[in-house]
This record gives C-alpha cells, structure tokens and sequence, in this order.
C-alpha cells in the first residue's frame, strides 16, 4: 500500500497536511498491524532527543524528522520505514554492516532505508542514526 | 478530590472539550452555510462543509493535545485517545443529530484519521513551545474554516452504468418501466449490514406524468413522476419525493432517475441506467466514492433483476 502510494500519487506530497493525513493513517493501520512499532518509533525518539543539539520536527513528506543543528539527521515514515542520509561511502560502509537497503525511492542516492519491526530493529535504527549523527 | 491535573481528568477532559468545540463549530458551520447558499435541503438538516469532517476532527485532535501533551503519552495511546474520541462524537450525532449509523459508518474513518493527524501535529508543535508558529498555524486553520464557509457548495453528481441483456427490446421495456420484486440474494456488503436495497417499482399510468414508485427493502418508497416515456426507447423520471430515512437525510437527494434502451440487432439490447443526484456532505471527493458507489449497487441490483426477467430466467 505504502509503495502503492509512493509510486503512483506521490506527487501530492506536495499538497499541504496530506502527507501528515497519509502517515496518520499509516499509523493507524500500522498499530492494528504490529502494535510495537509506535512505541518503538517512540523510543527511538526519545532516545535521539538525548543526543546535545537534535530536535524533532514534523517530516514535509509525513513522519518526523531527526535534526542535528538543524541539518536533518532522517526521518521514520509511521509504518516504521526509517530513512537516513549518508554520503555514498558511508552507506556502502552500512550496507555491508547492516541489513538496511537502498532508498524506497532515491535508490542511486546516499539515502538509505531501514525497517523497523522488532526490538533489535530498534536498536539497529539508534544506531543508524548515531552513525548519522556522529558523521556530520 | 480529583483535580484537573490529574492524568485521567486531563485525557478525559482533552475528549469532552474537543467535542464541544465541533458541536459549536459543525453546527455553526452548517447554518451560516444553509443560510449563505440561499436554500436548505427540504428537510433542515443543512449542508456539511469539508471542515466540517477536515479541519474542524484536526482542530478536535489539537484541542485533545493540549490536555494530553503534558502527560507525555506514547504515539498508540494518542490514536487510542483519538479513536475514543472520534467514537463520542460519533454516539453525539447518533443520538444529537439523529444521524444513520452507516452515514457515521462511513464518516467514521475520515474523522479519526484527521483526528489523530491533528493530535500528532499539536503534541509536536505544543513539545517545540514555540508561540508564534503555533498562532500563525491556529490563524491560517481558522482562514481555512472561513474561506470555506463562505465557498459555494453545489455539486450535482451523475453516475452512469450499462448492462447487456439477451432479450429483445420489446421485451425489455415492460420490466423497465415497472418489475415485480427482486429475489436476488443481496452481494453488496452495504445492503448485507442493514442499508435498504431497492425490492419493487410500481407505475400508475404507462404515459408521461404518471407517477411511479421505488420501493426499497425497510419499506421507503421513493415518489417520482416519469417526464419521459418513449416505450422501447428512454424513461426519464425526477424523483419528486424521498424518505426521510437518517442515512440520507439532508445529505444527499436523488434527483432524477433514467433508462436508455438500445436494440443491438442481435436479438440483444443495451440498457443504461443514469442517476443524478445532489450532495450536501464535503469534501466531495470523499463522500462521492461512497455515494457513487452506492448508487451504482442500486442500478445494477435493478438492471439485473430487469435482465433475469427479460431472459425469462425468474
């Protein structure tokens, strides 16, 4: 459904709220799908806000965004698909590493994409995300 | 003694206030509307604008977060919260508005979605305690309820729908103009949960104004005056009356009905059954997916019933 959506009216990102609209409805069918996820997109969040000089916004596209001085860190859409962006080095150096996969989107990009369904995807996202953070 | 601090008073609170806020807003919304738009729906129900179910379920869910923001809830006990929510407004205009339960059936999904994008954007935009973009989105929220109040609302909706039957189209008609009642098993699952589904259709006269009438499965009887009679070839009729049934009632009206024959001479004829009506809900877009499709059960559970006769098959 996501890719669905992404492929065929992702032009209407750019509608203003309808993104939002679109991953609250994501979280939605997301909580009635794996009830985990929102907490673990919680905890991740709650783990970032620790790290000195991150904030968290609303993501343009729907979701929220991870920033480290205001530069953006990823975001994790509400079906719980964290995206970050690497330099193209940096992410053949995770993708040996980690099980995470070219962008949903961007594939030829340094964005990468990450999914979370478990306890130890949670874990893995952090430290995605500190890699992010540690890098820039 | 409790307290409005406390946790529970603060969740309950964030439910009662958000719907007293779009009691005050809906109904406010709908009259101003009503009166604008210089006419009412025959039944004084009024007309739903899109804020209606958009912005004011946003503004709901930014209300609630205000009450819930400082108890630091997880994401899932947002959208629980939101979907209780949702459900008092909804038991409110059952029981308030006297509104179908299918109608809130289909409502229903609309408001918790935007109830809960609503709550998730405020919990952010409360945490980030950043005044000056909180008022400018609450003035840019309250615009668009505006703009939209003063916005026409009319919109007139055909839906069209064709079925070949193998019969001559001398053999049609008579079934067209009027039919005995339908026996066929219901497979729409709107009509499966409760939602009249057309039995019968009675004539008058066999002339242009004569009256006719659609019976539906409760008993409504939709009354209408056929103002096209072509035997073998189109029956137009306006539907000059219909039941005040919750589920319809002030927000949408059929307004007029027809049945095109053509003889494919094959031994075949091509029936087309069109149906015009009026929808007082917004967003169109939205209420237009379920009315059309709706619609499009009721002609072809009728023009399939009008084939299984015309093919002797009944």
């Amino acid at each position: 459904m996501f890719d669905w959506v992404v492929k065929n009216v992702g032009f209407l990102k750019h509608v203003p709220l309808l993104p939002h609209i679109f991953d609250s409805g994501l979280k939605v069918a997301t909580l009635l799908h794996n009830k985990n996820i929102p907490d673990y997109i919680d905890e991740i969040e709650s783990e970032v806000r620790t790290w000195p000089n991150t904030t968290v916004h609303a993501h343009k596209f729907g979701g929220i965004q991870f920033n480290n001085n205001n530069r953006e860190l990823g975001h994790i859409h509400g079906n719980g698909l964290l995206d970050i962006l690497l330099s193209r080095e940096q992410k053949a150096v995770l993708m040996k590493k980690y099980p995470v996969q070219d962008h949903h989107i961007f594939k030829n990009s340094g964005w990468i994409s990450f999914w979370i369904k478990t306890p130890q995807d949670r874990q893995t996202a952090i430290e995605l995300l500190r890699f992010a953070y540690t890098s820039k | 003694m409790a307290t409005y601090s406390q946790p529970a008073n603060r969740i309950v609170y964030g439910i009662l206030v958000a719907n007293l806020v779009a009691i005050v807003l809906v109904g406010a919304g709908k009259y101003l509307v009503t009166y604008l738009e210089g006419y009412n729906t025959g039944n004084g129900s009024g007309i739903f604008i899109f804020s209606s179910f958009v912005i004011v379920p946003l503004i709901m869910g930014a209300v609630s977060a205000w009450y819930w923001h400082p108890l630091q809830l997880k994401t899932r006990a947002y959208i629980g919260w939101s979907a209780i929510s949702t459900l008092v407004a909804c038991a409110a205009s059952f029981i308030f508005l006297k509104e179908g339960v299918i109608c809130l059936l289909i409502v229903s999904p609309l408001i918790l979605v935007f109830t809960v994008t609503g709550a998730l954007l405020a919990r952010m935009l409360y945490n980030r305690k950043n005044n000056t973009l909180n008022s400018s989105l609450a003035g840019l929220v309250v615009m668009i309820l505006l703009a939209d109040t003063f916005s026409s609302h009319k919109n007139l909706q055909l839906v069209s729908d064709t079925i070949v039957v193998n019969a001559p189209i001398e053999k049609v008609w008579p079934h067209v103009v009027e039919y005995k009642p339908i026996t066929l098993k219901e497979n729409y699952w709107l009509f499966k949960i409760g939602m009249p589904s057309p039995v019968q259709s009675t004539v008058d006269g066999y002339q242009a104004g004569a009256g006719r009438k659609c019976i539906f499965s409760n008993g409504y009887v939709f009354d209408e005056k056929m103002v096209v009679y072509k035997p073998n070839d189109e029956l137009t009729f306006d539907i000059i009356s219909q039941p005040h049934d919750p589920e319809i009632m002030g927000h949408i009206d059929i307004v007029r009905g027809q049945f095109i024959l053509k003889d494919n001479g094959d031994g075949t004829t091509t029936v087309i059954g069109n149906s015009w009506y009026k929808l007082y809900v917004f967003p169109g877009w939205y209420f237009n997916l379920w009315s059309a499709s709706i619609t499009r059960n009721v002609h072809l559970r009728v023009m399939e019933h009008i084939k299984l006769l015309s093919e002797d098959r009944v």
